[in-house]
């Protein structure tokens, strides 16, 4: 797809409550500026998020999805994140699969004291849609309307 | 009424003449035929069977905004079908010409749907007759249609070898004729009797056959009888039989809406197959298995239908029993009614 | 082959016994070379089973298909056991089944079947387009033996036989109470070729290819009524708050669809194809359950419905799972 220069992608996070959530609060609280192209929604463990969200946000607009959570070892429920590393792994092949740019659906492990982290991986991300593009593979169309 | 010929070479032409108004023709996806809307007469693809899916979304879309509003806000903004202008659908099958017909009683009933009846009123069907039966369980005739039927159709066009025959069977096929009357000349003199000749021969290959006398009225009586669990003991109840059905009409009314606000309602197919068909608010389940929900199926269209409009809601084009995962046969079924 | 009145006799002894409720066979279908899924519940009704490799059916599906009504006052439910026969590739449903506890071993009684292949029925019918009377198939060798209408055809065993069976790991089922045959030996593997040579194209290419497809979609969710492993009492589908797809037909909801329905199949589909075989619109949805597949063999070393013992992949996970894709 075409690199537009004005495009400003929009991004959904879902960033677990214990870990990533706090270090995209610590980036904040230090001042560090990071893309605003993204719009956070707290969930309590990336192990809540259900490919569903992925999908679902795929179509409402979202042109990329990040999902943060903590370090393996850290999940603050023991092993939330391993199961969420299983399914995002296989979901982001098959996203692949169809069609659907790799750089849409990332996932991170960011910790509370990872400020700084958040910024490198809200960057990367932000740079890897705007280098695909708008979503527009299976966005709700308002063709018919 | 004079007979014209469309000869094959000009067929591309008389296409492309066609798609200055919404031009719905057979064209391939894959292997599979579906009825689409096309731009390049290339798309066509009329040395076909039967499309999988019948044309009937052409009138009655499986999805339909009915109108749009925003949340809050007491406006709304209907759908105006004229907006989708003149329609012609090319090249259906007789028997879904038929459907289109019988269907139109339902919706000029007790209430005239205006979506609906607006996209009849502006659609015109050329109809393509089956010089072969489609398929082995075609069956058509048992039902007061024909390979070569015209009821429902404005026009009907029958392949000859090098050219179709045309023959205008409504005023609207007559004007559809005029707006062709550069493609079209006059056809030979002794084609009606051809046509006629191709049309018996071809009756004569259908079949598969059911006598359906007497099946409306004994249908009720039938209602406790053991054969329907049955006929629907392998049913998956999946909406195959009746999504594919050019005469099923039932649909549910669903309101989309945005984050913004905005929606729409709209309307799609719903199957009386499907287990939350008639589910009540309550949890219950008036037909809670596949077994009520198979004599529904059988009952609505060869008993309530009849009983409304005169006229069963089927036309013998055997989607139902090709395309049915478990080979569940409406003839075998209504065998066993008949038997019972 | 498996010997016809070897079958009913058994079939009979089974049904007979007071601890068997049913049993699931095939038997000839209405026309042509079909065959169809029969429902046995009483000895007198084994006079018209069969197997042949028109047998395509996977009657695992009814296993989990069942309606239970709810029991009246004063009645007990009926738990005597279902008996059922499969093949090799249906008994990994019962397999996978049994993983995800779907219900006790105890409560069904298995009648395997080794199996050389089946047919795809729609290159039979494609073949023999006008074949109306019933007509029976046969695999002698390295053919199928059709006979019809007084006349008997032999077709090369590749040119009718399921994509499925030329990639069969398991030709002799994997559970089973009674086998009706002797055990076949493997004699194909699966290389996934046909997931690498699409996984290759380029982005907009694969999504070309699928949105064609998907596009054909008319939501009638045969391939999930149809599926084995599709069993859920509340599914995602049918449920309106919150409403994930949408029943509206389009693109969008469409391609939501086949994602939901093959990642619920991840690491639980085991490759009997009947979701492929019943899409009226053709669309290759072993393509999708084939890619999920792969990965979770690569990733994982992981196969669906193998071995009961295992749990269930996406409920359990190692520390060691790859996680390179993980910034």
């Amino acid at each position: 797809m075409a690199e537009n220069k004005d495009f400003e992608p929009n991004i959904v996070a879902f960033l677990c409550n214990w870990c990533s959530y706090a270090g995209a609060d610590l980036a904040g609280t230090s001042r560090i500026t990071y893309p605003s192209n993204v719009r956070v929604i707290r969930v309590m463990c990336s192990g809540r998020v259900n490919p569903l969200f992925v999908m679902n946000a795929l179509q409402q607009g979202a042109d990329g999805v990040l999902i943060s959570g903590c370090h393996p070892g850290d999940c603050h429920y023991m092993h939330g994140n391993y199961y969420a590393r299983r399914r995002f792994n296989l979901m982001r092949n098959f996203l692949e699969y169809l069609g659907v740019e790799p750089e849409r659906v990332r996932m991170s492990w960011v910790s509370a004291s990872e400020g700084a982290k958040w910024k490198e991986v809200i960057e990367e991300v932000s740079e890897g849609i705007k280098k695909v593009g708008p979503m527009d593979q299976f966005k709700r169309r308002q063709l018919n309307w | 009424m004079a007979l014209k010929k469309l000869s094959k070479e000009k067929v591309g032409e008389a296409l492309a003449e066609l798609s200055k108004f919404r031009l719905i023709a057979p064209a391939k996806s894959d292997d599979v035929v579906v009825f689409k809307q096309i731009s390049d007469p290339a798309e066509a693809y009329l040395e076909y069977g039967n499309s999988t899916v019948p044309p009937k979304k052409f009138a009655f879309p499986q999805t339909e905004t009915l109108f749009r509003f925003v949340t809050g806000s007491p406006d709304l903004t209907a759908k105006n079908v004229e907006e989708e202008g003149t329609t012609v659908i090319f090249g259906l099958r007789p028997c879904d010409a038929r459907a289109m017909a019988i269907v139109d009683k339902l919706f000029s009933w007790d209430f005239d749907d205006p979506y609906y009846l607006k996209r009849r009123e502006l659609t015109t069907l050329v109809g393509m007759a089956c010089v072969e039966p489609p398929s082995v369980n075609c069956f058509c005739t048992s039902l007061g249609g024909s390979p070569f039927g015209t009821e429902g159709l404005d026009l009907l066009l029958t392949d000859m070898g090098d050219y179709y025959l045309v023959e205008a069977l409504t005023d609207k096929g007559e004007k559809l004729e005029e707006t062709l009357s550069s493609q079209l000349e006059d056809a030979p003199a002794d084609d009606e009797k051809k046509a006629k000749d191709m049309a018996a021969a071809s009756e004569g290959k259908i079949r598969r056959s059911i006598n359906t006398e007497g099946i409306p009225e004994k249908l009720p009586d039938l209602w406790e009888n053991g054969l329907w669990k049955k006929v629907s003991a392998a049913c998956l109840g999946c909406g195959i039989c009746t999504f594919l059905c050019p005469t099923c009409h039932c649909f549910d009314i669903q309101d989309e809406v945005e984050e913004s606000g905005e929606g729409r309602r709209c309307r799609m197919w719903d199957s009386c197959m499907f287990e939350e068909y008639t589910v009540h608010a309550s949890g219950h389940n008036p037909r809670p298995t596949r077994k009520e929900r198979t004599r529904n199926r059988i009952n609505h269209k060869y008993s309530y239908y009849p009983a409304h409009f005169d006229v069963i809601a089927c036309v013998g084009c055997g989607r139902c029993i090709n395309l049915c995962p478990v080979n569940i046969d409406i003839l075998e079924i209504l065998d066993q009614v008949v038997d019972a | 082959m498996v010997d016809v009145n070897k079958l009913r006799e058994k079939a009979r002894e089974v049904i007979s016994r007071e601890d068997v409720r049913e049993l699931i066979g095939y038997r000839p279908g209405t026309y042509g070379f079909r065959a169809r899924p029969a429902f046995v519940m009483g000895p007198d009704d084994t006079g018209e089973l069969i197997f042949t490799p028109a047998c395509v059916n996977n009657l695992a599906s009814y296993i989990v298909l069942e309606e239970k009504l709810p029991v009246k006052r004063g009645e007990e439910p009926d738990l005597r056991k279902v008996a059922v026969m499969v093949k090799g590739c249906d008994s990994r449903a019962l397999v996978q089944q049994m993983e995800e506890k779907a219900y006790d071993r105890d409560r069904i009684l298995v009648l395997g079947i080794p199996c050389r292949g089946v047919v795809d029925m729609a290159k039979v019918q494609a073949k023999y387009p006008d074949v109306l009377e019933m007509g029976e198939i046969a695999l002698e060798g390295d053919k199928f033996v059709l006979s019809f209408n007084g006349t008997k055809e032999e077709v090369p065993r590749e040119e009718l036989v399921a994509d499925k069976c030329l990639r069969c790991r398991y030709p002799t089922p994997l559970v089973y109470d009674e086998l009706l045959d002797e055990e076949v030996e493997r004699f194909a593997d699966d290389d996934f070729a046909d997931v690498a040579e699409l996984e290759k194209r380029a982005a907009d290419d694969k999504w070309a290819y699928w949105e064609e497809k998907f596009s054909r979609c008319i939501r009638c969710y045969s391939c999930r009524n149809v599926c084995p492993m599709c069993y859920c009492e509340d599914c995602v589908l049918d449920r309106l708050q919150p409403q994930w797809m949408r029943r509206s037909v389009d693109i969008s909801e469409n391609t939501a669809y086949h994602i939901s329905r093959a990642y619920h199949l991840a690491g639980r589909c085991i490759q009997c194809g009947e979701c492929q075989r019943v899409c009226p619109v053709d669309i290759p949805l072993m393509e999708l359950n084939r890619k999920f597949y792969k990965d979770v063999e690569d990733l994982y070393d992981y196969e669906p419905g193998t071995n009961v013992e295992n749990p269930p992949l996406l409920s359990t996970f190692k520390v060691e799972d790859k996680e390179d894709f993980i910034m």
